[in-house]
Order: structure tokens, then sequence, then C-alpha cells
């Protein structure tokens, strides 16, 4: 009995050992994953590196997961995308609308990312590149840019809207905020002919924080009073870096527009 | 039997042991029947490794001798070739074998790429080999 007693004590005595072995470990780890933030030379994260979620188009992240599976509420449910906000009025319009009106067919970016990440725009990965001026997000499938003055300087005026709007940052401790504005109205919200268009109201606010060594976290929210009832709340998304340092060129070409379109109709033969 | 249009209607999705991708720039559901699978057998003519998508377009030679053409949608280029796909690795003249779901446009001599098998054996899905990602 005393015996058993005793093998029990150390069994638990183990156990809680070991609990706590692993409990220091794991905040030794966080507390090393934490510092091992990359900064720049004025103290700032760099943000700088290729993101996406753990795989690519195609292919499973480690932990089996699609890295293009929708965004899921807290139950499980669909989160809420751009077009279940839409106003009466603008639903209305976007029931005229169908897939083949998507600009992204005829390589037209997105206004903002078809994955929710505006880093990627079209597509399941992007590269950061961070100077003392500028964080430059540079988007790989449709080989898009977006520069981004991180040095205090006012937005720019006198600059014509565009498909990704106009973007200035500033630093809010460790996160980096992007306010976007001057948009175009031509471009949609998503591409894979997701009807999703917005308005020249549209505005969004993005805040990166690498939270460690290879993990960044964004949120966004955008709003569109035009033809948003409300905000709409980006699902949270969080980036590893990728096993490389460096996406592609490839260019988007019209003449796969016209492919999609019927150049290969029977007619077409020899 | 070589360089001869098969047109397999309807074997369905499972037949085919291949998923529908739940992503794309545009809607494959939209684009093409996924419940209409069909293997055409012939020679590449181009490759296109473009954004938004690639395309393989092949010339098939029905039993009169007759050559159509055929396009098959595949994946994102950058997708295709992280995950082992080279571009040079299928040229034209090549002898492939291009199985897939229709386009919902029977008019059209198109389709979405499930899995394409060239001469020597080797077999490709939608987003290349299906090495994994980053490889």
């Amino acid at each position: 009995m005393t015996r058993s007693i005793l093998t029990g004590a150390v069994a638990i005595g183990l156990v809680w050992s070991t609990a706590g072995t692993a409990r220091l470990a794991a905040q030794s780890a966080k507390a090393a994953s934490s510092s091992a933030i990359p900064r720049t030379a004025d103290g700032h994260p760099d943000l700088s590196g290729v993101w996406w979620r753990g795989a690519d188009v195609g292919g499973r992240t480690a932990s089996g997961a699609s890295p293009t599976a929708p965004a899921r509420g807290p139950g499980g449910e669909p989160a809420p995308t751009f077009p279940s906000l839409y106003s009466p009025a603008a639903a209305a319009k976007a029931k005229t609308l169908s897939d083949k009106d998507d600009p992204a067919l005829g390589c037209t970016n997105t206004a903002f990312g078809t994955l929710n990440v505006s880093l990627f725009d079209v597509g399941a990965v992007g590269q950061i590149v961070q100077t003392p001026k500028f964080v430059i997000m540079l988007t790989e499938t449709y080989n898009s840019f977006q520069i981004i003055p991180i040095d205090g300087r006012p937005r720019r005026d006198a600059v014509p809207p565009s498909n990704r709007g106009d973007a200035i940052g500033h630093w809010e401790g460790d996160t980096l905020v992007v306010d976007k504005t001057n948009f175009t109205d031509t471009s949609w919200i998503y591409a894979e002919g997701r009807v999703s268009y917005h308005s020249d109201a549209l505005h969004m606010v993005e805040r990166y924080r690498r939270v460690d060594a290879n993990t960044l976290e964004i949120d966004a929210t955008l709003e569109d009073p035009k033809v948003l009832t409300k905000p709409w709340v980006v699902p949270k998304q969080t980036l590893v870096l990728a096993p490389f340092d460096q996406i592609m060129e490839l260019a988007c070409s019209n003449e796969t527009q016209s492919l999609v379109e019927g150049a290969s109709k029977q007619a077409s033969a020899k | 039997m070589k360089r001869t249009f098969l047109a397999v209607l309807g074997a369905g999705l499972v037949a085919l042991g291949t998923g529908v991708p739940a992503w794309a720039h545009h809607s494959f559901a939209a684009a093409y029947d996924m419940g209409n699978t069909i293997t055409v057998h012939g020679v590449i003519n181009q490759v296109l490794l473009r954004n938004p998508h690639s395309w393989f377009v092949i010339d098939v030679k029905d039993a009169s001798g007759k050559v159509e053409q055929w396009s098959f949608e595949a994946g994102t280029p950058s997708g295709m070739i992280r995950n082992g796909y080279k571009p040079d690795i299928i040229k034209a003249g090549a002898e492939v074998t291009i199985k897939g779901f229709r386009a919902r446009d029977a008019s059209q001599n198109r389709g979405m790429l499930s899995q394409l098998t060239t001469a020597d054996g080797k077999t490709y899905g939608m987003f290349g080999p299906q090495e994994g990602p980053g490889k």
C-alpha cells in the first residue's frame, strides 16, 4: 500500500515536473520566438519576406488544410463576406452581374484579395520589401505592387483613382496600420467570379503585426457606405514565411481570356 | 487508337479520383460541367503558362483523320512550378492523354484539366506533378 502511494506520488510528481518543464519550455520558446522578430535599424518590426498560408494553391499546409479554404466563423459557420453586407439596392445590382463580368478575367487586379489577403491580390502568395521610407507589397499572380509610405508624410493628393487604391501607413507600436482610399469602382473585391463589386467610396484599414519570426497576422476592415450596410470586419488572417524568398513574375494575358471566350471552338479545327 | 479522340461523357467526378478546386480565378463550376468527364488523346500544340491560369492546347485526330483543337485549363503557373512542374517539360509535339471536365458550352472544345499523362506514363494534375507545396 505504502509502495503504491509512493509510486503514485512519484508518478504525479513526474507528470507535474514534466508538465512544468513543458510549460517553461513553451514560455522560453515563446520568448525566444518573440525576441526573434527581425527589426529594422529604426527599431520597427521588419515585415520583409514572402508570405503565404503555408502552401500554394493546389497544395496542403502542414496541418493538411487547404490554403484556399474559405473563412469560417467561431462556430464553424461561413464568415461574412463583402457582398453579404450589401444594401438592398447593391444586392439588386449584384444580381444583374455574373462570373462572366469578373474584371479579373481580363487581368484586372482585385481591390482587396480573393483570399481576404490584399498582399495576395489574386493568388496565394505575396512579398513584402521594407525600407525606412516605404513598405512595398508585391503580388504575384497579377504582378501588382503597392508602395506604402511609412515616414510620416501626408497622403498624396492629385493621384488618380486606382484599382488597388492609394495607401499610406504608420506604426502603432509594433503594428503597421495601412489606410487605403482613392479606389476606382471598376475592380471587384475578389476574383474567381464571385460578384463583389464596390464603389469609389471604398475605404480600407489593415493592421499588420509580425507576431514572431515566422508569423504575420493581418486584421482588416473595409467600409463602403455607398454599397454596404455596415463595415466589413475581415476574419483575421495568419500567414507564415514561405520556404523561398522571391515570388515569380508571370504575365497575365488577355490571350487567356480569348481562350475562355471560345478561341478553341470547333471551328478552329485544322 | 493513337491520336484518337475519346470522349467519355458522364463518367463522374469520383471515377477520375480528383477533387474540384474550390478556388479559382473564375468560377470553374460555372464554366465546366463537373458531371461531364472527357478523355482526349492527342499532340500538344502549345502550352500557355499564363496567369490567371495555364492552358494546354492539343490537336486531336478523330477516326476519320480530321484534326480538331482542344484547350484544357490548368492551374496558376507559379503554383504549378512550385509544385514541381518545369516550364519546358511538356513541349509542342508531345503525345498526351488529358482527362478533364467538359465546358458547359458544348460548342467549344474546351475543358478543365484534371490529369495529363505523357507518352512515357508520367502524370500531372491541375497544379503539376502534385509533389506538394514549395518543392
